[in-house]
């Protein structure tokens, strides 16, 4: 891959200044928020461990994902900080955050999966104190409905110590430990995401995961900047059964939506970006699902599809690809895709086609 | 080594040529598309590890980009094509300097490492901080690339505008290529700008879309016998037999239609007229006129740069595109610079143009000149006519048959539009000022004419003196009229002489005191202020009549002859050899003497960067003598740049 690129330092640090830039000031004028309650949390009907039952989602409301906090910029697809909070959080405020969100399940008969997700990585020290990390994980633990249990956290983060603190205070839970590995590929990871940690070091984090009997779930970010149509197809397909072979449980299929104050909606407003189309996502979906082990899950949810700022059609189809995307995601059936077709296929497939050629953005 | 070798043929900086690399020949200019439409001069291939393998057609040109890596068959294809693109990414039209400078070096460091760096296309993004790839593109020069890719997204806003200005400021030997989406309409453009290649994906875009492109918009089509009538080849096909795919119907139509813009712009570009097709083309939307104008007045240096001082016989100036075109605009440029009245006028008559060229050969001048001379009876010498005309702005007699003046056409309804007044306004007051204050105007003008001189005359310091109130200026009232002023007019001045028997200084004027007068004109616009006085001195012999040929000699000896056809001078080596001093119009090659008929660029070591395309220019050896004249070829710019192509024909050599 990189056999191609020579100066690799001067580009990527090109582009952490202009995801920095595309940042500025927007992280000192981030709410206030009121430290006790989580930034969001939902709750939806889902199969869990075969069964059905409850999923709920929590975000909690930090100080912001490391990498995005320091001086390289962040990555360029990603404004979580801003979901974050200026004010300081204590480790109490955080497990109050957790109490609260979780009143919301509180009459919800069981299974239950809880995705706990931060706004950057829950195992990072710094983020979610220690204390809070262990409090929150024995809260979980006492709950006897909890079959499922999702975090997040970038990989330098899953060290042993962490990860069997995990496992110790969850013996008997299907824990995952969801990381963007966006791209399988450095290049790409490392120039166009500014994501700042190699393939290698995911591998190690899916590794010290599976050793302690932690799935893993790679998000795989579909269509990153710079990236043609047919390269952000061809990337995802091939990033999907990358992790698959590094021993990922699922896989997270993440259609990039445009998020403020990142070089990703600054490069879409200059005309110079386009979410991918449904089309590209569907396609990715059906590629990967021939060629990965059944065991791994493949999960697509597009943030904001069917509109400009999302994955997106030409607005006739929309509707019906983003339905069979998500029904393909809960029974994993490559047939919820038959007869979905349209007047704009075509025109995918000439974007498809064509775009590399002139490297002008096709709409 | 890969070079683009330019053959004769100007109009712009439009060009024919042909690109020349050791594994194929392109002729330009060309159409390129994918391997999926049929009938491309050139096909590119975007290496990609699902298509490489069933590629069958030779590929012109391949397009790696800097992310998807190398794919197996990509080295291969590279060493079998006249062109190669150096990878970039998409997007890169809107990032940091930092970055697209980053991203130019890696095409930078591809070209130095590849075989043949002659065959690496550089891709320009359209930024808009512009002057960073000056330096990046002549790094790119002495690496070896001699060809760009210039990107249009066919929106015709900023980011189209920065490819054209961009396309300005390469070497005038790289081969240029279009890629993106450009719409049939905007093929003459791109042509007229200097593009070699144009990319016609958009062809199977709109035939995906179920449209069918025509040089003036595009038509949805739901099926192919409902649609609007084609002589194509693909649509007559498809109209007899029942089934077809209608996709590859429309993308035979598409190609067809660009071939047929692409060979209208060739055939306009070949008879001097590519200007007034890019400008009838204003009128396919609002957007391709903006687009125009912007570029008119974004590169207006550039365009001039390369256009002809000589042109077809027949110039239509249709609308307000016109205005600003090069061989108009540079007119009244030049007129304003280089033209100085002689000294002995006294009255300057103001005249309305006419429909037919040269004026004096139309009926209302003939009657005009009628009624001069019978009012001043044979004091028609001491009055400057000059002619009020759109959109040269004002025309003076002694210039009449040059290019523009002789051949443009104009529609005519005798209302001036505000900016047609602005022009001619401007351009009569710097043209009055150069007459002393102590001459008299006497304006024949009405209608629009009248109103250029209102929005003037506040800036007049001579008196005026209105011959019509209103109405046609050829009417028997109005010529009468005419011939009252300018007999009162000449009798205060005591004009009318009668050349027997009066003896001052008027008698000694010929009678035909405007073929001097034209030839020094002439002299001066053509070869700047100086020449006229050098090459026809008081001393000159003249003979012949206007419409046909003027010899000028001088003590024996021929320095020039006034050609009425073009209304343009040619030198003898003894005419150039006498305005050799003014530094002007000469082309310096390595060598002592020439042979042959035309020199080629490969040997002019300098030129004048003032030479155009058409002018006559004073051919220096090695030792800076005069060795020769001719008719050059291209522009001095373009002598110095390249090392083909014929530089000057040559007229007169040592
Ligand atoms: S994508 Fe993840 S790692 Fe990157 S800035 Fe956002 S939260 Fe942090
Ligand atoms: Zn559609
Ligand atoms: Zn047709």
């Amino acid at each position: 891959m990189s056999d191609v690129i020579r100066d690799m330092d001067r580009l990527t640090e090109a582009v952490s200044k202009m995801s920095l830039e595309a940042r500025a000031d927007s992280i000192a004028s981030r709410r206030r928020r009121n430290p006790e309650i989580p930034a969001a949390a939902w709750t939806a009907r889902t199969v869990v461990q075969g069964n059905e039952g409850t999923a709920i989602a929590i975000v909690l409301s930090t100080i912001g994902c490391s990498h995005a906090r320091d001086e390289n910029g962040g990555c360029t697809m990603c404004s979580y900080l801003l979901d974050g909070t200026e004010a300081p959080v204590t480790a109490d405020d955080l497990v109050k955050q957790f109490r609260t969100a979780m009143m919301r399940v509180s009459d919800a008969d069981g299974p239950l999966s809880v995705k706990l997700y931060t706004s950057g990585s829950f195992l990072d020290p710094e983020e979610v104190p220690p204390q809070a990390r262990g409090e929150i994980l024995q809260l979980i633990s006492s709950d006897s409905r909890v079959q499922h249990v999702v975090i997040e956290s970038r990989p330098e983060f899953v060290i042993e110590d962490a990860v069997v603190e995990v496992r110790q205070a969850l013996p008997d839970v299907f824990v995952e430990i969801g990381m963007g590995l966006e791209s399988s590929n450095d290049v790409i990871r490392l120039l166009c995401l500014n994501k700042g940690f190699t393939r290698a070091e995911f591998i190690s984090a899916v590794e010290t995961a599976r050793r302690h009997g932690i799935g893993t779930r790679a998000y795989v970010l579909l269509k990153p900047p710079f990236l043609t149509e047919q390269e952000a197809l061809t990337d995802a397909v091939e990033t999907m059964q990358d992790a698959a072979e590094m021993g990922v449980t699922t896989v997270s299929v993440n259609p990039v939506n445009i998020q403020r104050h990142t070089l990703v909606s600054q490069l879409w407003s200059r005309g110079a970006y386009r979410p991918p189309w449904l089309w590209t996502v569907v396609e990715a979906l059906q590629r990967a699902r021939m060629f990965l082990p059944v065991g791994v899950r493949i999960e697509c949810d597009p943030v904001a599809g069917g509109t400009h700022r999302g994955a997106h059609n030409c607005g006739d189809c929309d509707g019906a690809a983003l339905d069979a995307i998500r029904r393909f995601s809960l029974t994993q059936d490559l047939r919820t895709f038959d007869g979905l077709d349209c007047h704009c296929r075509p025109r995918w497939h000439h974007v498809l086609e064509h775009e590399g050629a002139s490297l002008v953005v096709h709409y | 080594m890969s070079r683009f070798e330019i053959e004769r043929g100007h109009d712009g900086p439009a060009r024919r040529g042909r690109w020349v690399s050791p594994v194929g020949i392109i002729e330009t200019p060309f159409l390129l598309g994918p391997p999926n439409i049929k009938d491309v001069d050139a096909v590119y291939i975007v290496p990609d590890h699902d298509i490489l393998t069933q590629v069958s057609q030779p590929t012109v040109l391949v397009m790696p980009t800097l992310l998807s890596g190398r794919s197996a068959g990509e080295d291969i294809l590279s060493e079998r094509s006249p062109l190669v693109a150096a990878p970039s990414v998409v997007g890169a039209s809107a990032v940091s300097s930092e970055m697209v400078t980053a991203l130019i070096r890696e095409q930078l460091h591809m070209a130095g490492d590849h075989d043949d760096p002659s065959r690496v296309v550089l891709r320009l993004p359209p930024i808009d901080d512009m002057a960073l790839l000056g330096p990046l593109v002549t790094e790119a020069h002495n690496i070896g690339v001699r060809a760009a890719l210039l990107q249009f997204d066919g929106m015709l806003g900023r980011r189209d505008l920065n490819s054209v200005i961009i396309r300005s400021m390469l070497p005038r030997n790289w081969l240029t290529i279009a890629v993106g989406s450009i719409e049939p309409c905007l093929v003459p453009l791109l042509s007229y700008i200097g593009i070699d290649g144009f990319d016609v994906s958009r062809a199977d875009e709109a035939a995906r879309r179920h449209e069918r492109l025509w040089q003036n918009g595009t038509e949805c089509v739901t099926s192919i016998h409902d649609a609007r009538f084609c002589a194509c080849t693909a649509c007559t096909m498809a109209t007899d037999s029942a089934e077809g795919d209608l996709e590859s119907v429309l993308r035979g139509h598409n190609i067809h239609i660009y071939r047929t813009v692409l060979s209208e712009a060739v055939h306009a570009r070949s008879r001097g007229l590519l200007r007034w097709l890019v400008e009838s083309m204003t009128h396919v939307s609002p957007g391709m006129a903006t687009f125009l104008r912007r570029v008119d007045r974004a590169v207006y240096p550039y365009i001039e740069e390369f256009t002809p001082t000589v042109g077809p016989s027949y110039l239509p100036l249709i609308g307000p595109e016109s205005y600003h075109a090069a061989a108009v605009a540079r007119f009244r440029q030049r007129l304003a610079e280089r033209y100085s009245p002689p000294e002995d006028k006294q009255i300057v008559l103001l005249l309305p143009c006419s429909a037919r060229k040269p004026y004096s050969e139309s009926r209302s001048h003939r009657r005009f000149i009628e009624t001069i001379e019978s009012a001043l009876q044979g004091a028609r010498s001491a009055v400057a006519e000059v002619v009020i005309t759109s959109p040269l702005g004002v025309v003076p007699r002694e210039l009449e048959r040059l290019y523009p003046a002789a051949q443009y056409d104009i529609p005519v309804t005798g209302d001036w539009d505000a900016e047609e007044i602005r022009i001619a306004a401007e351009a009569l007051r710097t043209h009055l000022s150069k007459f002393s204050s102590d001459v008299v105007v006497v304006a024949h003008t009405s209608g629009g004419y009248a109103d250029v001189l209102r929005a003037a005359q506040d800036d007049i310091d001579q008196s005026i003196i209105y011959t019509i109130q209103g109405g046609s200026a050829t009417s028997d009232e109005a010529l009468e009229s005419l011939r009252e002023t300018l007999s009162d007019v000449g009798g205060l001045l005591g004009l009318q002489v009668s050349y027997e028997g009066r003896s001052d200084r008027r008698r000694r004027r010929p009678r035909n005191a405007l073929v001097g007068e034209t030839l020094r004109a002439t002299a001066d616009f053509q070869f700047g202020p100086g020449a006229g006085s050098l090459l026809v001195p008081d001393s000159a012999r003249l003979r012949g009549r206007l419409y046909a040929t003027v010899t000028c000699t001088v003590e024996g000896q021929q320095l020039c002859s006034y050609v009425g056809s073009t209304g343009l001078l040619s030198l003898t080596l003894a005419g150039a050899r006498r305005i050799s001093s003014l530094g002007n119009y000469w082309v310096r090659f390595d060598g002592e003497t020439l042979r042959g008929g035309s020199l080629f660029a490969v040997a002019v070591t300098d030129a004048d960067p003032l030479i155009r395309p058409g002018d006559e220019v004073i051919v220096l050896n090695t030792d800076g003598e005069v060795v020769g004249v001719g008719r050059s070829e291209m522009s001095g710019r373009e002598m110095c740049e390249f090392d083909n192509g014929r530089a000057v024909s040559i007229r007169h050599k040592e």
